[in-house]
């Protein structure tokens, strides 16, 4: 009989964590992330010991969860909602990260730390993670000016606490310049936006569009979009969560959030990659370190500079962008919780030896603290925010392409991903058929599909059948909540007898569209401007 | 006179956190120097003179603490009973392992050092090596690997260090020595070819900064420790010490 070892017994006890840690403290009504990172202690060298200090496997299993939560964070932020508010998002951008950061920065000093760990405590307190983003869309909130606000001002944040580490981390423990390290993170930002911000997007869109019914292939292809991203920035002494969050931002538009990749990383991340990050940093809790009075000081003093900060921002949010008392508090919800980033930075600071043990264990007990007072608070303040109308929601964020054949013109699905890009929204595309029609078969919706996705559309194909094909207009219409529907030919008429729940765009060959809505110009016009060709109303 | 408040409450927090740095706070035991035990010099690859992997990772621990570097000569029996003879840490190719950790603390390793056998001749099995006459240093994790898994058929030489194991290697009274993988290779290395890194034993054993029991600069040297990883000064010690790692050296599995 030989004791329990090896990658097995590792894989096993680090799947029994992210099964069973979340399970039990959620019944206890404590946040999930919490008994993985409780359940990481547990299995680790300060709890029984399983994994020792010197395990290899799960820390950098860890790194690579890392790199995915990065890059999740940066893929599913709704670039739509920063674009449509982007003045607030941006003034509330630099309130809420200021506000921390400089209050973090003042606690680093005032305790006699270098400006290196000062300034990485700032940033990470300045960070914010949108955990409570699902609770308060849940709430009908989420077309609100002040939750799209809080939102769109994560980009900002993320950006700034990601590049202020990146600068600690590029002149700690480095022998050059501060001028050749400024340069070095000059050049290395700028091939690395170049890399990001153009290359990635084309060449991803060219596989997308090449190996588009590879449902595989996708998510490969985005998953080593990102690798590719933090491999370029650590060449230029950059961390690659840097390079990870900006190729999530880069590809922000070709994933969009309701979309099947999206679910697929979604799905990955949430069962794997994610929880074994933070298992990995479950490793360095040790309550031995925690129930100590400097970690209990230190806790408190982060807990006091970063909540005292994200208060004071949507305090001013309220003074000078003129939210309400009770939208600020959203954005005060919306904007403390620390997760994400914060652990990344924290993380980083660890493992070059910036931050001992006693400032890892106190940012744990921020992060448990946050994880607590901001859905308490989000659940207070939505109570006193009206709910928009359901009518505001983008254009472009659900567009259904009706069809009545298996090969209709890939000029409908361009179109169609042409309207849904700016607003990061999702394709569906439907074969509409007649109650007297034919039986179907699952190859005509996967042919559909393999035609839609070869044009980038990367939602899933559905078959609608009804009395007739304008019935099967509103109906997919309505099943799929769309926000416009495509379609391929004269399928609808205004005399039909039945109302979509939306504006009915029929495609008339290439560069000519009719659309059937009530009066509105503003719409034709939007359209028109989206698909760069005339539209008729 | 809330705010008032609210200040006091920060002061009091502060002063309850200490002004220590956030990499942890680093106290010698003698004011301006980092005293260092360690107990075989010299070490092929580890202590020179001068120079040397531990040497220079000594050198590295006193600068980043600012502290002028001392190193005392401590019995290796002692050190693993947790007598570092005063110094403030010992660096002496010491393996953390449970019985230890009850009388020292252990910084994270800083290198992987598995068990291997240095001899003359090949020694491609387990069957090969049972049939070896072994020496090893006394008090070891690398005499209870040899005697609890290896098993030799012949009992080994147990001996007080480990140049007296290499001499009884030298002189042929035993066919190879078990030693940690590193310093295996380099005593291969400088050997001209008549002695050869022959058998490795499968292991995560690694070497760590051990700390008397309880110390309180244990996060100091652990940020250190991992500071000098980051940085790559662990690495360059590596190589300029140490050499490649081990190449197409047979590995015997190892119950644990």
């Amino acid at each position: 009989m030989n004791a329990p070892h090896g990658p097995a017994w590792e894989f096993l006890l680090l799947f029994v964590v992210v099964i069973g840690g979340p399970l039990l403290l959620e019944r206890a009504r404590v946040p999930g992330i919490i008994g993985l990172l409780l359940g990481g202690y547990a299995i680790g060298p300060n709890g029984f010991g399983w994994i020792s200090h010197a395990n290899d496997t799960l820390p950098d299993l860890g790194q690579l969860g890392l790199l995915y939560l990065m890059f999740v964070a940066g893929v599913e932020l709704d670039l739509a909602l920063l674009r449509e508010y982007r003045r607030s998002a941006l003034s509330f951008g630099l309130l809420t990260f200021a506000a921390p950061m400089v209050a973090g920065t003042a606690v680093g000093f005032a305790l006699g730390w270098s400006g290196p760990a000062a300034f990485l405590l700032g940033s990470l307190l300045a960070s914010h993670t949108l955990i409570v983003y699902p609770l308060i869309r849940k709430g009908g909130l989420g077309g609100d000016a002040a939750v799209a606000t809080a939102v769109g001002a994560t980009v900002l944040t993320d950006t700034l606490a990601l590049i202020v580490l990146a600068v600690v981390s590029g002149t700690t423990g480095s022998d050059a310049s501060t001028w050749e390290v400024i340069l070095r993170l000059v050049a290395g930002f700028a091939v690395l936006g170049g890399f990001c911000f153009y290359t990635l997007p084309r060449a991803a869109r060219w596989c997308f569009r090449r190996l588009g019914g590879e449902r595989t292939v996708r998510y490969l292809v985005a998953v080593a979009g990102f690798l590719a991203a933090a491999v370029l920035a650590e060449v230029f002494g950059i961390e690659g969560i840097v390079g990870a969050f900006f190729a999530g931002l880069a590809l922000n538009r070709l994933v969009p959030n309701e979309g099947r990749l999206m679910d697929r990383i979604d799905f990955f991340g949430a069962a794997v990659f994610i929880p074994v990050f933070l298992v990995s940093v479950g490793l360095i809790l040790d309550p031995r370190v925690i129930a100590e009075p400097r970690t209990l000081g230190l806790a408190a003093l982060f807990i006091v500079a970063c909540l005292g900060g994200k208060m004071l921002a949507a305090w001013l949010a309220h003074l000078l962008l003129g939210f309400s008392r009770a939208q600020a508090g959203v954005m005060f919800a919306l904007t403390a919780p620390q997760a994400a980033a914060t652990l990344a930075s924290t993380t980083i600071g660890y493992q070059i030896g910036l931050y001992g043990t006693s400032v890892v264990n106190a940012v744990l007990v921020l992060i448990l603290v946050s994880l607590i007072v901001s859905p308490i608070a989000g659940r207070r303040f939505m109570r006193g925010v009206p709910r928009p109308s359901a009518a505001d929601r983008p254009l472009g964020s659900r567009v259904v392409v009706a069809v009545s054949t298996v090969d209709p013109p890939p000029e409908v699905f361009r179109l169609a991903a042409r309207i849904a890009a700016p607003d990061g929204g999702v394709v569906h595309p439907v074969l509409l058929r007649r109650e007297s029609d034919p039986a179907h078969d699952a190859a005509a919706v996967s042919a559909l599909e393999a035609a839609a996705n070869a044009h980038g559309v990367d939602g899933a194909a559905a078959v609608v059948v009804d009395r007739s094909l304008p019935a099967g207009v509103a109906h997919a219409a309505a099943a799929h909540l769309a926000t416009l529907v495509i379609v391929d030919g004269p399928l609808w008429s205004d005399g039909a007898g039945v109302a979509p729940p939306a504006p009915v765009l029929e495609f008339r060959g290439a560069g000519c569209a009719l659309l059937h809505a009530p009066a509105s110009p503003d719409l034709a016009g939007e359209i028109s401007r989206r698909a760069a060709a005339p539209v008729d109303a | 006179m809330r705010w008032v408040g609210a200040l006091l409450v920060v002061v009091l927090l502060a002063g309850c956190a200490g002004g220590a740095p956030a990499a942890g706070d680093f106290r010698p035991v003698v004011g301006g120097e980092l005293t260092v035990a360690t107990a075989t010099v010299p070490l092929p690859g580890f202590w020179e003179e001068p120079g040397g992997f531990e040497y220079g990772l000594a050198r590295a621990l006193a600068d980043r603490f600012h502290l002028r570097l001392r190193v005392v000569r401590v019995p290796f029996e002692r050190i693993v009973s947790g007598d570092l003879g005063g110094a403030d840490l010992a660096l002496s190719q010491v393996t953390a392992t449970a019985d230890r950790e009850r009388v020292l603390d252990f910084s994270q390793p800083y290198l992987a050092a598995a068990p291997a056998g240095l001899a003359r001749a090949a020694i491609p099995d387990l069957a090969a090596a049972r049939d070896t006459r072994w020496a090893v240093k006394r008090g070891t994790t690398l005499a209870a690997v040899l005697a609890g898994f290896v098993r030799p058929s012949t009992p080994p030489a147990l001996t007080v260090d480990e140049p007296a194991a290499l001499t009884l290697l030298d002189a042929g009274s035993v066919d190879a020595v078990l030693l940690d993988l590193p310093v295996a290779l380099v005593v291969a290395d400088r050997s001209g070819g008549s002695l050869r890194v022959a058998v490795q034993v499968d292991s995560d054993d690694s070497l760590a900064v051990a700390l008397p029991n309880g110390s309180a600069n244990r996060e100091a040297v652990d940020s250190a420790v991992r500071a000098l990883t980051d940085d790559g000064t662990i690495d360059r010690l590596t190589k300029r010490w140490l050499g490649a790692g081990a190449r197409d050296v047979p590995v015997i599995g190892r119950d644990r």
